[in-house]
């Protein structure tokens, strides 16, 4: 089987997915287009046998398979398909694993990834589905992720503190990062039609927040969890919890925030037509399904199966990338998995940076590509916990 | 003309009238072609006016016609056809009126529903809703579509989840009503009018949802606020039935569904729900439970006949307690002079108040004078003072309900029996102790007998009456006199230690204090008898009965049933006791307490017990249930064998009305036919080898002989 060659990566910067956010009057399509017309100019590239794009919210503005369109605006020429993929914040990331495994199947040479979500003009939910069903409900059950997060920590033990601290530390990372100039690499600034710069870094990093200031935000999810009777849904797969404790609020979660990414992925010799050089191998990758109620746990079996596949142990990644989709996700990771925090979203994560839902797991190949070739490391591992109890890892080799 | 539909002119106007045979309009397959025939003949007319012959407008769908149907194409055959019929009604260009001036239920208000105007009488009598869920099933003729497009999705899943009842006198602001009358004569002329200013393919003659410029009362299906109304919705469904009864789940499910489809697509949607649902075995054996033996319960068939004249004028209680003071009351509701007698003035100064309090409540319709009437029917009386004894001299029924203790009974039976008439009959409200033991204190012992009422005996519809191996059948009859006029709905069991009900809710929530002894978390188990549709959990009943008073019944009942009290349960109880875990008057229990607001378990608990069990909670919670579910039917089934309960239907009806056996199974007795008697056979036998004899089937019970098999529309 051919390997699966990553050529470059790029994103946008995040912007607040609100209405006051810097990005809230670019359409989703050009983000989209912004990111690949950014890959085209750093690579050269004329066409894409595919351009495969991640988005959760695929309605409305985002609807009607927005990957051809934005191929089109961005000149890939009307050869350049597109296809749209949804397997919720994996979103970003199955895009990647979809064109490595087109071009590993060697039925495709030449396929861009990417991801976009404009969660300041789609509103995540909006495309509706029977998730939230009644029937579904009783059929399968499901709790709001929120819910699924405090349980997570419950059935953990892991503490207020705890995630707050790791939010403290989110953003102590990310800004850190951007000081330093360690996502300049890879970010193509927003331009309006002029070629004005509406944004051009990471909007949501602060430097200023304080555990005194995290510690007085209440529970997101609290009084839903317990008034509205949403935490007793979860004793069908946990009966013994007869209490959940909500500690998840705004400021230990993921941010709400738009933006795009796009990636590369050929064979050897199509880069080398374009006089390319690789970045890095696709090692191995895993999705799964998990306990869907608590819902967030599948980035520990996705990554047990990558590292399976790929012949290597956790001691053996130099860089994670878990997506702090919850605080309580990466401190569980770290937890089963024995890894020094330190290599764990080492530039921070969703939690400072925000969580474009279908763009996040394809932003995070170039912030970990970057970061590797920054401090001579050679393997990284991306995963994201999934809607559904899903879970999906990727684990790229520098070369 | 087909037999009980009058159709008449009046002028440009066809007023049907149906009046089936017998005492209640019921929706059955000659209603539907009775009621299509009706409207065949007003053709010509400009507007059709719908009345009932009979006290009530429509009870519902006719559950004879269901019941024993297991086949769900058949139903669906069924339900289509009534759908179709009240389709060409809405929709045939003809206005059409109905005059509710009695109560319309379930299909009955369906086929309201299904006109375009209904005047309501400004009755409290009258009760308008679709109850159906009470029954494992849902609305089966577009209710479930009408009515949110009527009202609004929030205010329909309310009326619907809850199968709450409107009264005519609030029917109109509840938006079940487009105009009320007081009486029916002037609901008749309301009707009329409207009927006489609104054209034939007018948009009166047009339901709502037919019109083009149709929205949606309240969210519009398609909104966030409406998908968060229904998944709050499912989540309090599931927070209250713990996911035990798919009718109420499929109830938010065809709402939803049908909101966002055509009208006649969301009216197929409910049929295919109905059908699925009607032909379950839950909605049998909840049909079974809650509508036949109910009904046959209500209509003492098969029991003693009551005389005519019970002879019981005045009532006596002793001890004003709870029950004692809630007993006085709902006597004095019923018309009975009533004596509340104590030893202790602050006892009988708060068993006064809660008569008071309980009186104002039930009778907040009537006014103060007429609450203030049936209160003076209550007088106190301290016992030991010498005006005792007058009061007690014209007392045709004493009733005590003082504190379970043979010796304290016995010395009360001989004092007050001195002072009643020949004819006067003595009951014990004891819950357990039998009542030929105590009846050795009495010198009339023909007229000594058990009434065994539940707490709180306010809302609770059970009376169980014990037979002592001495009283006589007239002694019953007279009971069930009175327990008609009180309106309890009777079951009549022979003598024995906690005779039929006590037996089954000791085992019960011995069982679950013996779980929890035995090391299961006291969370799981309690989630498992709610899972398996008790409902009320074992360990929070306990306190709420209090383990002091579980205690003694325990110590009580090892003279009765030796052994009892060496279980590892009672012996935690005792050991819980004795660390002042009393119960939750003390707030402390099996749970924690805080302001009279339960909490979570008792940290301490574990200390008491086996170490935790471990493995699979989910696996866990699956056997705990059978077990609790099981350790019940043992019990019935002892009680059936020896003969304490002499008709199976008694005990389902104890078992579900009197302590909240699992309302979903029918009762132990349908659990065991649902099962399967063999299954359950086995299943008790690897229970008893496993935790102990009590499991044991009954000697005598076999599989073989079927404890339960009936056809209740024979009974």
């Amino acid at each position: 089987m051919p390997d699966a060659w990553i050529f470059d990566a790029v994103r946008t910067p995040r912007g607040r997915g609100k209405a006051s956010g810097a990005l809230y009057t670019t359409r989703p399509i050009d983000l989209l287009t912004q990111a690949l017309v950014g890959l085209k100019g750093r690579t050269g590239l004329k066409a894409a046998d595919d351009v495969v794009i991640g988005c959760v919210t695929q309605t409305g503005e985002q609807g009607g398979c927005l990957a051809r369109f934005a191929a089109l605006q961005a000149g890939l020429g009307m050869e350049s398909p597109g296809v749209m993929v949804n397997r919720f914040c994996a979103s970003g990331l199955e895009a990647v694993n979809h064109a490595a495994v087109m071009v590993a199947s060697g039925h495709y040479d030449c396929v861009v990834a990417g991801g976009v979500e404009s969660m300041s003009r789609v509103e995540m939910g909006g495309d509706g589905g029977a998730i939230w069903d009644a029937r579904t409900q009783s059929l399968v059950g499901s709790v709001p992720q929120g819910v699924s997060a405090d349980l997570l920590a419950t059935l953990n033990g892991v503490t207020r503190a705890e995630v707050d601290g790791f939010a403290i530390e989110s953003h102590r990372r990310a800004v850190a990062a951007q000081t330093a100039g360690q996502f300049d690499r890879s970010l193509i600034p927003v331009r309006d039609e002029s070629g004005l710069v509406v944004l051009g870094r990471d909007e949501t990093p602060r430097a200023d927040t304080t555990i005194e200031a995290l510690s007085k935000l209440k529970p997101s999810f609290e009084m839903m969890g317990r008034q509205f009777g949403l935490d007793t849904l979860v004793r069908r797969a946990y009966p013994a919890v007869d209490r959940i404790e909500h500690v998840h609020h705004a400021g230990n979660s993921s941010g709400i925030v738009d933006g795009a990414a796009a990636v590369l992925i050929a064979s050897r010799e199509a880069g080398a037509a374009l006089g390319l050089t690789p970045r890095a191998r696709i090692r191995s990758m895993a999705v799964v399904g998990d306990e869907p109620f608590v819902m967030l746990t599948g980035p520990l079996p996705a990554t047990r199966l990558a590292l399976k596949k790929a012949g290597m142990t956790a001691a053996d990644i130099d860089h994670f990338e878990v997506n702090e989709a919850f605080a309580v996700v990466p401190i569980v990771f770290q937890r089963a998995f024995d890894i020094d925090p330190a290599k764990v979203n080492p530039l921070g994560g969703a939690i400072a940076l925000g969580h474009p839902l279908g763009a996040t797991g394809a932003m995070l190949v170039s912030t970990a590509l970057d970061n590797l070739e920054r401090t001579g490391g050679t393997t990284a591992l991306l995963t994201l916990c999934v809607g559904g109890g899903m879970g999906i890892a990727t684990i790229l080799e520098r070369v | 003309m087909a037999n009980g539909f009058d159709v008449a002119r009046e002028g440009d106007l066809a007023v049907i009238t149906v009046r089936l045979p017998g005492k209640v309009n019921k929706i059955n397959a000659e209603f539907g072609i009775g009621l299509a025939a009706a409207f065949a003949e007003t053709s010509g007319a400009t507007g059709v006016l719908l009345l009932s012959g009979h006290k009530d407008f429509c009870v519902g769908a006719d559950l004879d016609m269901i019941y024993g149907v297991t086949d769900p194409a058949v139903i669906l055959d069924l339900v289509r056809d009534v759908d179709a019929l009240f389709r060409r009604m809405e929709t045939s260009g003809i206005p059409v009126a109905c005059v509710l001036a009695g109560s319309a239920l379930g299909g009955g208000f369906e086929l309201a529903l299904a006109c375009h105007y209904r005047v309501v009488v400004e009755d409290p009598r009258v009760s308008l809703g679709l109850p159906e869920v009470n029954l494992g099933v849902i609305p089966g003729a577009g209710g479930t579509q009408r009515l949110p497009r009527l009202i609004g999705i929030q205010p329909a899943l309310d009326l619907l989840l809850q199968a709450k009842l409107v009264r005519g006198n609030k029917a109109v602001a509840a938006g079940l009503a487009h105009a009320a009358a007081p009486t029916v004569e002037a609901a008749v002329a309301l009707a009329k009018g409207w009927l006489a200013e609104t054209r034939p393919k007018s948009s009166g003659a047009r339901q709502p949802w037919d019109r083009p410029d149709f929205t949606w009362p309240g969210v519009a299906p398609t909104s966030a606020d409406a998908r968060n109304t229904f998944m709050a919705a499912s989540a309090m469904v599931y927070k209250k039935t713990a996911g035990v009864f798919p009718a109420a789940e499929a109830l938010l499910a065809v709402v939803q569904e049908g909101s966002r489809l055509t009208f006649d697509g969301a009216v197929d949607v409910e049929a295919r729900a109905f059908a699925r649902l009607a032909t379950s075995g839950q909605a049998k054996d909840m049909m079974r439970i809650f509508w036949y033996h109910r009904t046959a319960a209500e209509k003492h068939e098969g029991l003693p006949a009551a005389p005519r004249e019970t002879g019981i004028r005045k009532v006596a209680i002793l001890g004003a307690g709870m029950m004692g003071a809630g007993l006085a009351g709902i006597c004095a509701q019923a018309g009975y002079e009533v004596v509340l007698r104590d030893i202790a003035q602050p006892a009988l100064d708060a068993g006064m108040a809660h008569v008071v309090k309980g009186i104002g409540e039930r009778l907040k319709h009537k006014s103060a004078d007429e609450r203030a009437v049936v209160v003076a029917r209550v007088r106190a009386s301290l016992a030991g003072a010498e005006l005792a004894g007058a009061d007690l001299a014209d007392t045709d029924l004493v009733i005590e309900a003082v504190f379970e203790n043979v010796e304290l009974k016995h010395r009360i039976i001989r004092e007050v029996e001195a002072q009643l008439g020949p004819s006067a009959i003595f009951a014990s409200n004891t819950s357990a102790l039998p009542i030929t033991l105590l009846a050795e204190a009495s010198v009339r012992r023909k007229n000594f007998v058990g009434l065994h009422f539940f707490s709180p005996v306010e809302q609770m519809p059970l009376l169980e009456i014990i037979r002592g191996e001495h009283t006589d059948e007239a002694t019953v009859a007279r009971c069930l006199g009175f327990c008609r006029s009180i309106q309890k709905l009777p079951i009549v069991v022979n003598d024995g230690y906690g005779f039929f009900t006590t037996r089954v809710f000791s085992a019960y929530i011995l069982e679950g204090a013996q779980c929890v002894a035995e090391g299961y978390d006291p969370v799981l188990v309690d989630w498992a008898a709610r899972v398996a549709g008790m409902v009320v959990p074992p360990l929070q009943v306990f306190d709420e009965v209090t383990l002091r008073l579980g205690d003694h019944a325990l110590s009580q009942a090892e003279a009765f049933r030796p052994g009892v009290a060496g279980l590892a349960g009672a012996k935690l109880v005792k050991q819980l006791v004795g660390a002042g875990r009393v119960g939750r008057a003390h707030g402390a229990g099996f749970y924690d307490y805080k302001e009279g607001r339960r909490e979570g378990i008792w940290s301490g608990l574990a200390a008491f017990c086996a170490p935790r069990v471990g493995g699979d909670p989910v696996a866990q919670v699956r056997c705990l249930s059978e077990r609790l579910l099981l350790a019940q039917v043992a019990e019935t089934l002892r009680a059936v064998v020896e003969g304490v309960v002499t008709r199976p239907q008694d005990a389902d009806v104890g078992a579900v009305f009197g302590i909240g056996f699992a309302p979903n199974t029918g009762g132990p007795l349908s659990y065991v036919d649902r099962r399967g008697p063999e299954v359950v056979y086995e299943r008790l036998k690897a229970l008893a080898q496993q935790h102990g004899e009590r499991f044991l089937p009954a000697v005598g019970w076999s599989p073989a002989r079927l404890c339960y098999d009936i056809d209740p529309r024979q009974s």
